[in-house]
């Protein structure tokens, strides 16, 4: 499970959250993660290749990221309405509230001002047909990543309590073909993206790995950038496109991949003391950043070597 | 103005009452005479006639209500020829080249044979360095070899052209046929200032004519600014304000003057007093809009260099630029054996938009960098899209300009000081020599290369379109040429000529010992000797590489590769986009042959090819055959092209350089791949501190791993570095 980014420990904080949190932590070492990943139709063949390309690749990744992964992708003539209706059915009756449900489109979208559909083979299914099936999901955490064209228009129907929504565009009104899918895959295949090197990829790692090679790959070809990548994860709330004091740490704890195993060391009891340590010292670190525009430079570099000097002897503890 | 007054005159008396008529509040205003003038344009105002208001507006300096009486006389007199011009002209002053042409043509078009829409179009060709001016007053002395102002203006255009020959005859002519021809006067006494002699003689005619003719200085600044003459062309606009303060083309140019020689903050108050007296052309506008983004500059200075960056790449860019400028400072202090008096200034734009700005009004400047005494202005590698562009060679270039002018104290012909520095880059890397694109082949096959002594037109008046370009490969080649032939030490005696005043002529023949003429003919059979085989088939290879195209897309990796191997063979200097080496690398890709693809990259690459797509693609190659020093001088290339916006590339740069144990490089690019914003800043730290841990920095290692472990506190490698640098201190 991730850490939420510094900066949303400190929202947690003043939520109240805190502790809540921490025991999500502890309570999430079983459970389960659905993903469904649908490449939706190309309409040309390059596009065909490239939508089912990411979609198997992506598919590839969550199956290799553990047992605790249940993984459903529908390329093809398979990525039509009632094979989602299916898949989603098949997932609402296995998925238990505690497991995270993960909802990844590939494809294109259209948005006629009123109504977003993502076309598929055969009828397209709308933004509020995706939702009102995601609904039926049990999951209390779900992730919805829509990378088509004009995914921004979808963004209104999908937001619900517990639910973070990724869209490729902003609004519905960036109707070009988007290239957001391509580094959201590159997202989960490059550690480096797992910014805090806690050997899992959260979906906000992932999102802004993605936004940022998207802008680059824009500006880097002179081209006048026609998506711009957001996210919602609190209900009511606007699009982002970047971690906020208000949006953000559904996001930042929702692990999307783990590339190594996390889980481990909580599941040995010898070891419980030490973790309770390293938290207790990363709780601090956290604290201390927060302080650290208020703080004399020295004092605050002198405390901040001391603390990851404990913690990195707690960690080779725990690495024993 | 007299002739043009003169008509005017004519015209108007025959329909107005008035007891003054515009030309003689213009003649008046000509002589100096302020009060009378205005006195007299205020007297027009009161007109009947609205093209005669106009004319007092004008006078007045009001200049809307001017434009809106021209426009109503244009509607009353039926659209008269003569009134068109008139109004073409206020146009012109208020910076509507446009619109003032569009009149002049509509003149024309009702009375072909009006001199003055003729002037008024060659006014509007010498503002934008259009190379029509002489045609169209050519045009008009055709039809009025008498027109004092027609033999001005060509006397102005020649010597624009450094024909100083002719501009002295046609100034000449226009004071025979009128003895207060001011204009022609400042075309003479700049002619003798580019000429190293005193303008005395001229300045003291203009000043008993008329003490406040500010114009004339300011001609002669222009006329000096255009043979690299900074620094005067600055002194005599400051004399231009001098003897006329309200002369605020005259503010605006001083202020654009200073910011080239570096000095923003008089610079600034200087266009500040031409803007807030309503001069306000896109020169003046977007200078103060420059100077005012300088807010988002910083300046980084050490012994010889000033480096001025935006601040949002400088912690990228300062090493690279200032590591590159010292190695030019020691190359060129030895070659041209001299030190730069100063340290040199250069200013890295981000915006294209803005290094335009720095460069306006200057014509033929390369669109990649300008010098100006000791302050260079170039692209930043982000104003352009990636493998347009490089930085390095454009600095070895630009630099080269510094210590020319320096050495010659500007006395040198445009087109040997770019003709060296075009040289230089070639000098410093074979990759970045001198290249015959394709319309240099084509002008070298139709026999479009000028003669040594006419090879300035190319870059101030070019004939057809691509001629700057042309030029610039003609005045390097004919650097390599004497390099080869007479050896390099003849460039360095040659720039001793040009500092010594002599002309071209007598450079040739003293430090060649051959007449331009002679010099012309070996030169042009060593053009066909090096250029010839690929001008004859260029037509030849461009069927061929329209045939690749197709075969490529049908997939016939056979075809591409018999075709292209054949085409490159007709034209290896081709490196840009659709090149024969893309098509065969493609192709040799879909044949699963990377032996052969990496091959055909590196001929790409040693060929000068800079697209960083391409490059990245031949260093993957590289290291997936074992070449990691290939792949690691490969990406080293792509930081002289595009270094911007690209972590990763640092990164791998800085893993391959580490592997290699060359910890220092290591560490510059680890350093680049931190300030470039990753996604990974914790792991770039990380490295970042590796590499200075081996290279024996330390304290500066510590810093790195702690800011590595404040973004990410539980990484694990870097807490073992944490501890092993702990560790070591406790024993």
């Amino acid at each position: 499970m991730k850490r939420p980014r510094a900066q949303l420990w400190r929202q947690l904080f003043y939520l109240g959250l805190f502790c809540a949190g921490l025991c999500r932590l502890s309570g999430y070492a079983y459970a389960d993660t659905y993903y469904v990943i649908v490449a939706g139709l190309g309409g040309e063949p390059d596009y065909e290749q490239r939508f089912n390309a990411e979609a198997k690749d992506l598919e590839k990744l969550f199956k290799a990221s553990g047992s605790a992964v249940r993984t459903y992708a529908l390329t093809g003539q398979d990525a039509n309405s009632s094979r989602l209706k299916d898949t989603l059915s098949t997932v609402a009756r296995a998925a238990k509230p505690e497991d995270d449900f993960v909802l990844i489109l590939i494809g294109h979208g259209s948005f006629d001002g009123i109504t977003y559909k993502f076309n598929l083979v055969g009828p397209d299914v709308s933004a509020d047909e995706i939702a009102e099936m995601c609904n039926r999901v049990p999951s209390r955490r779900q992730l919805i990543v829509d990378t088509s064209s004009a995914s921004g228009g979808a963004i209104q129907a999908l937001r619900r309590p517990g639910r973070a929504t990724v869209a490729a565009t902003k609004s519905g009104t960036e109707k070009n073909a988007t290239v957001f899918a391509r580094y959201w895959v590159e997202a989960l295949q490059d550690p480096s993206s797992d910014t805090d090197k806690s050997d899992s990829i959260s979906a906000l790692e992932a999102f802004t790995y993605a936004a940022k090679k998207t802008a680059s790959f824009y500006d880097s070809q002179k081209r006048l950038a026609t998506e711009h990548a957001v996210f919602t994860d609190v209900d009511g709330g606007q699009p982002v496109r970047e971690a906020t004091a208000g949006q953000g740490a559904l996001m930042s704890s929702f692990t999307l991949l783990r590339l190594g195993n996390t889980q481990q060391a909580a599941n040995d009891p010898a070891k419980r003391a030490l973790l309770g340590k390293k938290e207790e010292l990363e709780q601090k670190i956290d604290t201390l950043k927060y302080q650290k525009a208020a703080m004399d430079p020295a004092d605050y570099k002198k405390q901040l070597t001391a603390m990851l000097l404990d913690l990195a002897r707690v960690q080779q503890e725990l690495d024993k | 103005m007299k002739q043009v007054g003169h008509f005017i005159a004519i015209l108007l008396l025959s329909s107005t009452a008035l007891a003054v008529v515009p030309a003689d509040c213009w003649r008046l205003r000509k002589h100096g005479q302020e009060r009378e003038s205005q006195s007299c344009f205020e007297q027009l105002t009161r007109s009947n006639e609205e093209a005669v208001r106009a004319e007092g507006f004008w006078g007045l300096e009001e200049w809307d209500r001017a434009n809106e009486q021209f426009r109503l006389a244009v509607h009353a007199a039926n659209g008269k020829p003569i009134v068109k011009v008139r109004w073409g002209m206020l146009l012109l002053e208020r910076f509507n080249n446009k619109d003032a042409a569009d009149l002049f043509r509509e003149a024309l078009a009702q009375d072909p044979s009006n001199v003055d829409a003729y002037l008024g179009l060659a006014m509007v060709s010498s503002d934008s360095f259009d190379g029509k001016a002489m045609f169209y007053i050519s045009k008009a002395l055709e039809l009025d070899p008498k027109r004092t102002k027609a033999h001005e203006l060509a006397a102005s255009v020649a010597l624009e052209n450094d024909d100083r020959d002719l501009a002295a005859t046609e100034a000449d002519k226009a004071l025979a046929l009128d003895s207060d021809a001011l204009d022609a006067m400042a075309v003479r006494a700049a002619i003798e200032l580019i000429n190293e002699r005193p303008p005395d003689l001229w300045l003291g005619k203009v000043q008993s004519i008329n003490p406040h003719y500010g114009l004339a200085y300011s001609h002669i600044a222009h006329h000096l600014e255009l043979h690299y003459r900074q620094d005067d062309a600055v002194a005599y606009y400051r004399k231009a304000v001098a003897v006329d303060p309200r002369l605020w083309s005259a503010h605006s140019d001083l202020g654009i003057g200073l910011m080239r020689l570096g000095q923003q903050e008089e610079a600034q108050k200087e266009l500040e007093v031409s803007y807030n007296n309503g001069y306000r052309d896109a020169a003046t506008v977007n200078s103060l809009r420059l100077l005012d983004s300088y807010k988002n500059y910083v300046t980084v200075r050490d012994e010889t260099t000033v480096l001025k960056l935006k601040k949002t790449e400088s912690d990228l860019l300062r090493p690279y630029l200032q590591d590159e400028l010292h190695r030019i400072i020691v190359t060129y202090n030895q070659k041209y054996a001299m030190k730069l008096p100063g340290p040199v200034q250069v200013e890295v734009y981000p915006d294209h938009e803005d290094f335009a700005v720095r460069t306006m009004g200057m014509p033929g400047l390369g669109a990649l960098g300008v010098t100006f005494g000791e302050v260079i202005a170039i692209d930043s590698p982000s104003a352009r899209k990636p493998g347009d562009f490089n930085w390095g060679a454009t600095l070895w270039h630009e630099m080269s300009h510094v210590y020319v002018l320096t050495a010659t104290k500007n006395h040198v012909p445009r087109w040997f000081t770019e003709g060296l520095a075009v040289h230089e880059e070639g000098e410093r890397s074979a990759e970045w020599r001198n290249r015959a694109t394709p319309e240099v082949l084509i002008a070298i096959r139709e026999k479009k290369l000028l003669s040594i002594l006419k090879l300035d037109r190319g870059f101030v008046y070019p004939e057809y379109p691509s001629q700057v370009v042309v030029s610039y490969f003609q005045a390097g080649s004919i650097c390599d040429f004497v390099k080869e032939k007479w050896g390099e030490s003849k460039l360095l005696e040659m720039v001793h000529s040009y500092a010594e005043l002599q002309a071209t002529p007598e450079v040739i023949k003293h430090d060649l010992g051959i007449a331009p003429e002679e010099f012309d003919k070996q030169y042009l059979v060593w053009i066909d000797r090096t250029f010839g085989p690929e001008a004859s088939h260029f037509d030849e290879w461009r069927e061929k590489l329209k045939a690749i195209a197709i075969a490529a897309q049908d997939r016939q990796w056979e075809r591409v590769i018999q075709e292209g191997t054949k085409a490159l063979a007709l034209y290896p200097q081709y490196v840009g986009d659709g090149s024969v080496y893309e098509y065969l690398a493609d192709a040799y890709r879909a044949k699963n042959n990377p032996e052969a693809e990496a091959k055909v990259l590196t001929a790409y690459e040693h060929a000068g090819g800079q697209d960083p797509v391409i490059l990245k693609r031949l260093a993957v190659l590289e290291e997936q055959g074992g070449n990691k020093t290939g792949s690691a001088e490969t990406l080293s290339r792509i930081n002289y092209i595009y270094p911007v916006n690209d972590a990763d590339l640092h990164r791998h740069l800085g893993d391959l350089l580490y592997e290699q144990k060359l910890y220092g490089q290591a560490a510059r690019e680890y350093t680049s791949a931190v300030v470039s914003h990753p996604v990974d800043k914790a792991g770039a730290e990380f490295l970042l501190a590796k590499a200075l841990l081996a290279d024996g920095r330390r304290s500066e290692a510590e810093e790195s791993v702690l800011a590595a472990l404040e973004i990410a506190p539980g990484y694990v490698p870097a807490q073992k570095l944490l501890l092993e640098l702990h560790q070591s201190t406790e024993k």
